[in-house]
């Protein structure tokens, strides 16, 4: 049932879509290739689970996982990226690494390396539309993510903070002789990407209802994939590239079979890279050019 | 009134000083040029005055307040800004969204509405290309954008430097015409160039600096007639000031 995978694939690219743009927002701003942030995805998705079965109601407990996940990021801005400022790039990229490992092997000590179910927050309620079926919980998050794209994407656009960004990723030189805070800017811009990756991991555990301390890999290199694949640094190209890897993967496995979704969402990514090196929607590197 | 005091300033790149005890003063309503060969510090000069790197000596006061242990943030709040070295036009922002950023720190809306819709007028260039990636503008032009993005910001002492570098001498010429009128609408300037011979007709007050130290400070025609200042320049292989 096409239709039915169609929907279904754009549900789970929705949750690409907010890794991506998370991506994107570290990569195109802080020139940082943030490995943090699948461990953030997950910390949102396991943390929400851990307060809820400590009996707290979910709107709590989403809020708590998700200030805890901008806690974790400032402390990773902090100790990996901070210190290594005006060393090679790769230095942070594989302290950033670090914290995924130590964040997935805190929660693998608390909560077991099992896969847990999460409970459902809407039972059983699904809209009929001809054969296919959506769940509300599904479209709920499908229009989070998409309202708060666009929402990030106007505030980029139109406000003076998000001249503010844009000019520091341009350049940083030029940002500091415009006046510009670059050290309160940068703080908050780890929260920004960590509230993006926690809701998605968030998002995932309500739709998927599981969660475990490694949810955050696999979908932290398709979120990677999607923001390559999009453009880096284009908040639009993450939502392409994510919305795309999500219809791939889903159309794959209903049409191919489990086996081969990895080789058709990175043969995917290969075929687009060879064609568009920059992305769909990059632009080729502009950057710290007079 | 002096509206920037500097005295003493230092500065050194690693073991490189680039400034060495460098005093100077803008009254309120003055221009003020800083002349030398390349490498003799103006660009830090200003830099420092700013804030965007830090002295190792010295101090400067602004507005009668010690603004030396502020971020450039904090200075160019109280009225200070810095139209660089090379423009630095933002090249992935429109015409419109540079002229903004200027103003990045004020929340009077409607103001920095007024203020651009003026340097509209008094940059029609920039008006018909507002929309356009500031990418798409002649050097001319995009000078014109860094100094209309500083008046944004509502300063009342602009730091220029070398804003005459690669314009043709109609725009030098324009450009200078535009320092005076800003001058005579109230805004005070400090002013580092090449072009001696202009700069030092439209400023109030000179000062040269070789090798990070001041070598000769006062009253311009006074320098303009003085060998010595074509002396500063014989490092570079310019012994004459530039011909327009
Ligand atoms: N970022 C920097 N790092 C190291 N040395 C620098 C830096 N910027 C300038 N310098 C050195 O400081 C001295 C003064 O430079 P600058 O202020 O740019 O001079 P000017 O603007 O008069 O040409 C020069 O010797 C230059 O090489
Ligand atoms: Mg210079």
């Amino acid at each position: 049932m096409l239709l039915q995978q169609l929907v279904n694939g754009l549900m789970l690219g929705a949750i690409y879509m907010l890794v991506a743009v998370a991506f994107t927002i570290a990569i195109g701003v802080l020139n940082f290739l943030n490995f943090s942030l699948p461990g953030l995805f997950m910390l949102g998705g396991m943390l929400a689970f851990g307060m809820m079965k400590l009996g707290w109601p979910w709107f709590l407990a989403f809020a708590g996982a998700l200030f805890v996940a901008a806690l974790v990021s400032l402390i990773v801005e902090r100790f990996a990226y901070r210190p290594m400022q005006g060393s090679d790039p790769e230095v942070p990229l594989v302290s950033s690494l670090g914290f995924l490992v130590l964040l997935e092997n805190l929660m693998l000590i608390r909560y077991g390396s099992d896969q847990q179910p999460f409970p459902a927050l809407m039972p059983d309620m699904n809209l009929r539309i001809g054969e296919v079926v959506i769940g509300i919980a599904q479209l709920v998050s499908l229009g989070i993510s998409v309202a708060l794209v666009a929402w990030l994407s106007w505030f980029l656009a139109a406000t003076n903070a998000g001249r503010r960004i844009r000019t520091v990723a341009e350049s940083r030189e030029t940002a500091l002789l415009m006046g510009i805070d670059i050290r309160s800017l940068v703080p908050a811009l780890f929260v920004a990407s960590a509230l993006l990756a926690a809701l998605g991991g968030i998002l995932f555990a309500v739709n998927y209802q599981q969660v475990s301390p490694f949810m955050g890999e696999g979908i932290g290199f398709k979120g990677v994939a999607a923001m390559i694949v999009g453009g880096m640094g284009s908040i639009w190209g993450a939502v392409v590239g994510g919305l795309l890897i999500g219809l791939a993967e889903v159309l794959s496995i209903s049409m191919l079979g489990a086996d081969v979704v990895n080789i058709t969402v990175y043969g995917l990514l290969l075929l687009i890279l060879i064609v568009r090196p920059q992305g769909l929607m990059g632009r080729p590197a502009t950057r710290e050019k007079l | 009134m002096a509206l920037l005091e500097v005295s003493g300033l230092s500065v050194s790149y690693g073991r490189v000083a680039a400034l060495n005890d460098v005093s100077l003063t803008v009254r309120e309503g003055e221009i003020v040029t800083v002349l030398g060969a390349n490498g003799a510090g103006k660009s830090t000069l200003l830099r420092a005055i700013l804030g965007a790197v830090p002295a190792k000596a010295g101090g400067v006061t602004f507005a009668g307040e010690d603004v030396s242990r502020e971020p450039p943030h904090a200075r160019i709040a109280r009225g200070l800004c810095l139209v660089p070295e090379g423009r630095r036009i933002l090249i992935s922002l429109s015409v419109e969204e540079n002229l903004l950023l200027g103003a990045h720190m004020r929340r009077d809306t409607e103001a920095v509405r007024r203020e651009m819709d003026a340097i509209y007028g008094r940059f029609p260039n920039l008006a018909e290309r507002r929309k356009m990636l500031a990418s798409c503008l002649s050097g001319g032009e995009q000078q014109m954008l860094a100094i209309g993005r500083a008046m944004m910001a509502r300063p009342r002492l602009m730091m220029l430097d070398e804003p005459s570098l690669g314009l043709s001498p109609l725009f030098v010429s324009k450009l200078f015409a535009l320092i005076r009128e800003l001058n005579a609408e109230g805004l005070s300037v400090l002013l580092v160039e090449q072009n001696t011979t202009k700069a030092l007709a439209v400023a109030h007050g000179a000062t040269v600096l070789e090798l990070g130290r001041v070598i000769m400070a006062g009253d311009p025609k006074a320098l303009a007639a003085d060998p010595r200042l074509q002396e500063a320049y014989l490092g570079e292989g310019a012994a004459a000031p530039a011909p327009y």
